[in-house]
């Protein structure tokens, strides 16, 4: 019963994440912390896929003789390949932010918009 | 036989694997590395299709263990159509980009990266690993759109990216709705337990939704469309011809591939209100993708709207989820990315030769590069949907299926949307064709190689075969799209 | 493949590869009219023998794959068809001699352009005159559309431009409907297939074959210039005069109103379209459109703008003729398709003398024009008295069958309808011709006779006073490249009228008739 208000517990707090992650990533200017509002987003996800292992009572599943029940490993695994490609989506993403600031000389979206940076050269 | 498909994905990755270590020796190794797997590429996909074609469709399971375990891979007529799209594409873009660029071993990288992931995209049969490949797929493609050297790149990337993952996470989180719903990540047990939890559950209809919204984002579905204008526009044009073929197109497929392995029809059936509100978005971006295309004066962004367009035309056929809709669906979704692909190497070439990049800017310029324009005007009129070129016939059937099941709305907005189409595609090439230029004569752009007039010359040649072809496809496809329903 | 079912694809082919050496002969002009005459000839020569095929009896079928599935694309070669491929073939080779006269004369610009679009037109008009159903007919009729846009925006001016995206959105939408009145059609039926009486099966869904009538009328009817959607020919008019005289007063407009007759006789069918009660809407708007054209057509000025108003007129005789669906006015629709077609293009043919010769384009600029041009203005006034209906000419014998079916189908409005007509023509033509016969140097008292010699073009187009012309002869009034065609069809509108039945339209008019009208 604990086990399932605990996972009723994380599915909310997912909710939270996923809804403040997409809040600054929508609506911050700045785009590292659009970044880091992807982050949070993704964490969203990847706590729905870890609550949802979650087995009243299961423990890690490392299988020993008469050890069960378990958790579910699949999602764990899942989320692991997942973080992964969060990782490199960062990472991309990072690199991105940096020749911005290198060529424009800035980080914030709205001054892009305004053409912060462009030295009008083109033709 | 079915030991081809995991090459399909192996053979870009194994090269691209070693073109980090062969680039400490030579400069320019990227393009012939990026040539001779697309090749083989190619022979492989071809032999798939041909396979299928002849056998009927074929499947491999990584590992050796059980469907339900390990990773399926299968081929039917459909992924091999697309299978053969993605390498075709990939090889006559590589006519263009070795004079046009980008000529980088990175860009060659990246190139490879996408080919592996958009064909594992094709076959695989397992929910995650098609979200792996999304994400394989995506991150090369914002890495490919940083590749354009306008100060407008990097920030274009960095949108297509931020919009592009929280499409992929939608897709990661929908999926993980359907595994709790289900158990399994295998689609055809998916599809084999949906019909006992039923199809009507609240985990399911939300799983739906998630999984549209993201591969919406990907296909750039109106209003998640954002990224694409600034994408192509700042890509270097052989990219743009690369990712508006392929990268949309193949989320396509992927949708198509849920809806109809792992949904299924029954899916609308159970639940009307999901078939009624997919055909909604879809009418809604045929018309708000050609109303924004009007308005745009640069050709590259037109072009990115009027996939928008095109792409909800597609998605209308699939939302009818009737064999004959969804075959239109397909033989739209292949030949508007074999003539999108060809009208942007087109567009690239007028912009190397001429420096025109506005709509107003290529007034004239069919006496400057006559061949070019040709193809241009000929996919411009195959994208409004004159036939013989393919862009008519996919219509045809999803404006028969529409009529059959009687949705008007949406056999009204797929004709409508060749109205639309025409009002900006036809200006296009009135400016092109007939009026004179203001284009200072003093100006000297690069040369332009045969290789990449090429390119759209063959994406015009292609289309006008799909189109003269395009009833013996839809024979090849029936088989795989018949499970769906009536 | 016998050598029978070869004859359409060739008739359609020879055209259509006619387009590379033309396009590739850009140097060499000679060699360029050479491959256009090579082509004319042969596509004759295959309509010739279409004809006697069809007249034997033989209905030659052959199928190229599918459009889509379940609907062949087939080529098919019918009394139909036969009809309107062996007109479009002889005015073809007529207007080929006289566009070579025409553009070198003038000295036009992209004249290799426009030899190779013209190809390409004929090519797809032959399409759509053997395509063996509606799908494929649609294909041809919707590239019958590009391949003339070229022609249209020729002169690349503002004006062209303008009458060019005129004519695309008009046709272009048009074909839009066409489109949707098939799916509708075929979804009902299943078949869109031409059949002589009608696909049958529409009584399955009345309701959506009216709609698909309705639609499919409207989108042919763009182009056989229906009023309201006539609004692109007049503006047409801006293209070369061979190109008004071949393809807007033959090949495009009667396209359309072919398509429309292949609506009417061979999808629908007469008994289907007797029990839906949907002809007589039809029969309406064209008979508005006979009146309403011929009245906006006196008001023009402007010689191949009033032609054009003609034309819509015209066009809409056809139409009623087959709406009424008797078999007498069925047999007059057809045969005034041909008439009309050699009538109109010598008109034309006529006025581009006339622009050629001295630079007029408005009839209130041509008086005395009589003197310059005899011979181009007696064709003038045979076509134009064939166009009101006078005896011994085309025209006369096809309005007597109109108007004998018009009264054969209880319809005797509609009969009045066709000489109200023709008496509205006669208002448009009369002026135009005594305006020519008046006396040229009466006109300003005391303007000098400035035409002389090879100089009377520049002079006549500078000076708007040098209202006089030079009387000349027929065989000095104008290049025999010019004269010769327009002689030629106004010879031919006179065969019609006077020995109609010697003719091979006669016995094809006949064969669709007794083809389509079996069964009633």
């Amino acid at each position: 019963m604990t086990a399932l208000l605990a996972s009723r517990a994380a599915f909310l707090v997912a909710v939270v994440l996923l809804g403040l992650g997409l809040f600054v990533l929508i609506d911050d200017p700045n785009l590292l912390k659009k970044i880091l509002g992807l982050n949070v987003f993704q964490t969203g996800i990847f706590l729905v896929y870890v609550a949802a292992a979650v087995r009243a009572g299961g423990r890690s599943p490392l299988v020993v003789e008469g050890g069960g029940p378990y958790v579910n490993p699949l999602p764990h695994v899942l989320i692991l390949t997942a973080i992964v490609v969060g990782v490199s989506v960062t990472a991309l993403a990072a690199a991105l932010v940096a020749r911005i600031h290198a060529e424009r000389a800035t980080v914030r979206a709205d001054e892009l918009r305004d053409g912060a940076g462009e030295v009008r050269d083109r033709e | 036989m079915s030991e081809v498909l995991p090459w399909l994905v192996v053979a870009p990755v194994v090269p691209l694997a070693s073109l980090p270590i062969l680039a400490f020796r030579f400069d320019r190794v990227g393009w012939p590395v990026a040539a001779i797997t697309a090749t083989v590429h190619t022979a492989l996909a071809t032999w798939t299709a041909w396979t299928v074609a002849v056998d009927g469709p074929t499947r491999f399971v990584v590992g050796g263990l059980p469907a339900r375990l390990g990773i399926e891979l299968a081929a039917d007529a459909l992924s091999a159509s697309f299978l053969l799209l993605v390498s075709l594409v990939g090889l006559w873009v590589l006519a263009y980009t070795r004079r046009g660029g980008p000529r980088s071993n990175l860009s060659y990288a990246l190139y490879l990266a996408l080919l592996a992931g958009l064909s594992g995209l094709c076959i695989t049969r397992d929910v995650f690993n098609l979200y792996v490949f999304l994400e394989i797929s995506g991150l090369a493609g914002y890495a490919l759109v940083a590749l354009g050297d306008g100060r407008d790149a990097a920030p274009a990337a960095l949108r297509y990216l931020l919009v592009g993952t929280v499409g992929a996470s939608l897709y990661l989180l929908g999926i993980g709705y359907l595994y709790v719903a289900t158990g399994t990540l295998n689609m055809s047990a998916m599809a084999a337990e949906l019909v006992a939890v039923g199809h009507d559950g609240r985990l399911v209809v939300a799983a739906f939704a998630f999984v549209t919204v993201g591969l919406g984002v990907k296909m750039a579905l109106f209003p998640v469309h954002t990224w694409k204008p600034d994408a192509y526009r700042a890509a270097p044009a052989g990219i743009a011809a690369l990712l508006a073929a392929l990268v949309s197109t193949v989320a396509g497929y992927a949708f198509l591939r849920l809806l109809l392995s792992v949904f299924t029809a029954t899916l609308f059936g159970v639940n009307p209100l999901l078939g009624a509100s997919l055909r909604a978005a879809a009418v809604l971006s045929v018309g708000a993708g050609a109303v924004l295309a009007v308005r745009q004066r640069d050709v590259r962004r037109m072009l990115a709207y009027s996939s928008v367009s095109q792409f909800g035309v597609a998605v209308a056929g699939f939302a009818l989820a009737t064999p004959l809709g969804l075959a239109g669906g397909v033989v739209h979704l292949l030949g508007h990315a074999v003539m999108k692909s060809g009208a942007f190497a087109a567009v690239g070439v007028v912009e190397a030769a001429t420096g025109a990049r506005t709509v107003d800017e290529f007034a004239g310029l069919a006496t400057d590069v006559p061949v070019t324009s040709g193809a241009l005007a000929a996919l411009s009129f195959g994208l409004v949907g004159i036939p013989p070129l393919v862009g008519f016939f996919g219509k045809w059937y999803i404006v028969l299926s529409a009529v059959r099941s009687g949705a008007w709305i949406v056999a009204a907005a797929v004709l409508a949307s060749t109205l639309l189409s025409l009002s900006y595609f036809g200006r296009l090439v009135q400016r092109l064709y007939l009026e004179s230029g203001s284009r200072p004569a003093d100006t000297r752009y690069g040369a332009v190689s045969a290789g990449m007039v090429a390119t759209a010359v063959v994406a015009a040649l292609v289309a006008l075969g799909l189109g003269l072809a395009s009833a013996e496809l839809v024979e090849l496809l029936r088989p795989s799209l018949s499970g769906v329903g009536p | 493949m016998s050598t029978s079912s070869l004859v359409p694809v060739l008739l359609v082919g020879v055209p259509l590869s006619a387009v590379v050496p033309i396009g590739l002969s850009r140097a060499r002009p000679n060699l360029r009219e050479a491959w256009t005459f090579l082509a004319s000839v042969s596509v004759l020569g295959l309509a010739v023998q279409a004809t006697t095929t069809v007249l034997d009896g033989e209905v030659v079928e052959v199928g190229l794959g599918h459009v889509v599935t379940g609907v062949p694309f087939a080529l098919r070669i019918d009394a139909f068809g036969a009809l309107f491929a062996l007109l479009a073939a002889v005015l073809w080779l007529v207007a080929s001699v006289y566009s070579v006269g025409y553009v070198r004369e003038l000295d036009e610009r992209h004249q290799t352009r426009y030899f190779a679009a013209f190809a390409a037109s004929i090519a797809t008009t032959m399409g759509v005159a053997l395509a063996a159903n509606l799908l494929t007919l649609f294909v041809f009729y919707e590239l019958l559309t590009l391949a003339t846009y070229p022609l249209v925006t020729h002169y690349e001016t503002a004006t062209a431009r303008r009458s060019g995206r005129t004519y695309l959105a008009y046709t272009l939408t048009g074909g839009v409907a066409i489109l949707a009145g098939i799916a509708l059609v075929y979804a009902v039926t299943g078949s869109v297939d031409f059949s002589p009486g009608g696909v049958g099966g529409l009584a399955a869904d009345p309701t959506l074959a009216t709609v698909g009538y309705a639609l499919l009328v409207v989108g042919f009817g763009v182009k056989a210039a229906l009023v309201p959607l006539h609004g692109w020919l007049p503006g047409a008019m801006v293209a070369p005069t061979p190109v008004s005289g071949l393809l807007h007063a033959v090949a495009v407009v009667k396209s359309g109103v072919f398509g429309l007759a292949r609506v009417v006789l061979f999808v629908f069918g007469v008994d289907a379209l007797r029990s839906l009660g949907l002809a007589a809407p039809l029969a309406l708007a064209a008979a508005a459109t006979m009146l309403i054209a011929g009245v906006l057509a006196l008001r023009q000025d402007k010689l191949k703008r009033g032609l054009a108003y003609s034309t819509v007129s015209q066009l809409s005789y056809i139409v009623l003729g087959i709406a009424l669906l008797s078999p007498t006015a069925a047999f007059g629709a057809l045969l005034h398709l041909v008439a009309h077609a050699f009538m109109k293009i010598t008109l034309f043919f006529c006025a581009g003398v006339v622009y050629v010769e001295t630079h007029v384009e408005y009839v209130s600029r041509m008086d005395g024009l009589w003197r310059r041009l005899p011979g181009t203005m007696v064709a003038f006034a045979v076509g134009s008295a064939g166009l009101v209906g006078l005896p011994a000419i085309a025209g006369f014998v096809s309005k007597w069958y109109l108007v004998l079916g018009a009264l054969e189908a209880d319809a005797a409005p509609f009969a009045a309808v066709f000489l109200l007509a023709g008496l509205l023509k006669l208002l448009y033509f009369w002026p135009v011709l005594s305006t020519a016969a008046g006396g040229g140097d009466a006109l300003d008292g005391f303007s000098p006779i400035a035409a002389t010699g090879g100089g009377d073009r520049e002079a006549a187009h500078d000076g708007g006073q040098a209202d006089g012309w030079e009387r000349r002869t027929p065989t000095t009034e104008a290049t025999w490249l010019l004269l010769g065609p327009l002689l030629v069809t106004a010879g031919g509108a006179v065969v019609l009228g006077v020995v109609p039945d010697a003719t091979p339209f006669w016995d094809l008019a006949r064969a669709v008739v007794a083809e389509v009208f079996r069964s009633g």
